[in-house]
């Protein structure tokens, strides 16, 4: 589509792609031979605007809260009752909740800043970043599990499936081992991943296209404001992506917890 | 008119792959919904149980995104 | 990457002057750095901001409970109360409605005795009524028998012109009058008529 129109008018429209999630040739500043990319000090912003956050909020914690502590007891409150509380049980849920917490606000706070202006890039659109957090959920929930049930007997609430009869077995233990083991953390980083760089790649698509649109002229001069009308809805979806994202990531690491602190499977 | 269509046909492949699991995610969401409507205090339960289905579902279009760009 | 080029002249997307990277790819530092940030948030929220959290919100819970709970014991203390006041107040009725029975009761007897009292003072007073003329008459008798007597001698004694003054027959004669006296009484009920005596 783009590529006719190019070819007519003699412009170069270069269409968004993975290049545009490629910072490493354009890094901000270096740092002793290591060069600091954009995605680098998002994320270490991200983890400072969490941090400062709560403990502004909690610094002086009364017991009528003000309003920079309600709003943060509103924000804990959500992730340790209805993430934590709600999913791995009001038995042992409280020793995780900080995990839970701080996962979930930094990776919201780190997909919003796809939709604040002047950031406008989704740090979890870097795959690599994306890996390491559900390599550390990875690395929780079977350590929680192996603690409890010991190495057998994790491997076994994990892969043996209870219900079936053993004649199954050689064909649903590999499944569920699989599945519950070596896929989880896969999905959990790539879920991320793919939502954020695919919304990013959206809201580039439009927008430079848009623009692409006006300068062409002609019929782009009704089309390019009507990309950007489009690119203005799709940032809407992409707030409630971001938010539901994180929820995701951090329900689905509370699943797996009590999944691997379930008694009976 | 000599226009030029260029992409990667693993794209196509994804976006054809992504058929299943977004069929499979709409109707977790369609039964968990009816299931919220006839039972609006089972919520709690069946959300749970309605996210780790989309998880699951969505899993399958996770690996072809990660196929599609992986395989050359 | 495959670049799968349809219709005419492919055009490879360098624009930057390098190979396009796999977004899938694994890039070791951020990877670490990823790791060690969030790392770092978790340590510094596990630190500092999850134990006061769950301080003020224990607080808080323990500060509703211990209202609640002090509520409930005054509302309790109110209870008993009231509940003893109208318990004090039914003793109350209980006492007075005893105390008017009683003092109706009494008030009966008060009556009964004075009745019985007064009955018993008229009685009294009518006997000793009765003894006291009795006593009168008898008493009247007694001495009106004795001047009858000297009254008739000294009649007699002036009528007959005898002096009747020996005193054992005056008294003989006196006698002997009397119990004609007594006999003409009689025989006046049987209608005769008695005839004059000596």
């Amino acid at each position: 589509m783009f590529g006719i129109n190019m070819a007519e008018s003699g412009g170069e429209f270069v269409s968004p792609g993975p290049n545009s999630f490629d910072f490493s040739e354009v890094p901000l500043f270096h740092l002793g031979g290591l060069a600091v990319t954009k995605p680098m000090v998002q994320l270490v912003l991200g983890a400072l605007v969490v941090f400062v956050f709560f403990y502004a909020a909690f610094r002086r914690a009364t017991l009528v809260p003000g309003r920079l502590q309600f709003a943060g007891e509103s924000a804990y409150g959500m992730v340790r009752n209805s993430i934590g509380r709600d999913i791995i049980g009001s038995h042992d849920f409280i020793k995780f909740v900080p995990y839970l917490v701080t996962l979930f606000f930094f990776i919201l706070i780190n997909n919003a800043f796809a939709s604040i202006p002047a950031i406008q890039f989704p740090t979890f659109s870097r795959a690599s970043m994306a890996y390491a957090l559900a390599g550390l959920s990875w690395v929780i929930y079977n350590a929680v599990g192996i603690k409890k049930h010991g190495l057998l007997g994790y491997l076994k609430l994990q892969s043996v499936p209870s219900g079936v009869s053993p004649f199954m077995y050689p064909l649903l233990v590999p499944l569920e081992f699989f599945s519950n083991i070596l896929v989880r953390p896969v999905t959990l980083a790539l879920r991320l991943f793919a939502n954020m760089f695919a919304g990013h790649l959206l809201l580039i698509l439009f927008s430079t296209g848009g623009l692409f649109l006006l300068e062409y002229g002609g019929v782009g001069y009704v089309a390019g404001p009507l990309a950007w009308v489009l690119a203005i809805a799709i940032s809407f979806l992409e707030l409630l992506v971001q938010f539901l994202q994180a929820y995701v990531f951090t329900l689905l690491n509370a699943m797996y917890i009590s999944g691997a602190l379930a008694d009976e499977h | 008119m000599d226009g030029t269509l260029n992409g990667s046909l693993n794209m196509v492949g994804y976006g054809l792959a992504a058929i299943g699991p977004g069929i499979g995610i709409g109707l977790i969401f369609a039964a968990y919904i009816s299931g919220v409507a006839r039972q609006p205090e089972a919520q709690g339960r069946l959300q749970s149980i309605a996210i780790l289905g989309f998880a699951l579902a969505e899993a399958l279009a996770i690996i072809g995104i990660a196929l599609a760009f992986v395989l050359s | 990457m495959q670049n799968l080029i349809f219709l005419a002249e492919g055009t490879e997307p360098t624009e930057g002057g390098h190979a396009p990277e796999n977004p899938l790819g694994f890039v070791p530092v951020e990877f670490a750095l990823s790791l060690v940030v969030f790392g770092l948030l978790l340590f510094l929220i596990w630190k500092f901001v999850a134990p006061r959290f769950e301080q003020t919100f224990a607080e808080r819970t323990q500060a509703i409970e211990g209202g609640i709970a002090a509520a409930e014991s005054k509302q309790a203390e109110a209870d008993a109360k009231l509940a003893e006041l109208e318990k004090q107040l039914a003793d109350a009725r209980h006492e007075a409605a005893r105390i008017r029975e009683e003092a109706r009761e009494q008030g009966a007897q008060i009556v009964a005795e004075m009745r019985e009292t007064a009955q018993a003072e008229s009685t009294r007073i009518v006997e000793h009524g009765k003894a006291q003329i009795e006593a009168e008459r008898q008493q009247a008798v007694t001495s009106l028998r004795a001047e009858v007597g000297s009254l008739a001698t000294g009649l007699a004694g002036r009528i007959v012109g005898e002096s009747l003054e020996d005193e054992a027959r005056q008294s003989r004669v006196v006698e002997r009058f009397l119990a004609d006296l007594e006999a003409q009484t009689v025989g006046a009920d049987n209608g005769t008529t008695p005839g004059s005596v000596n």
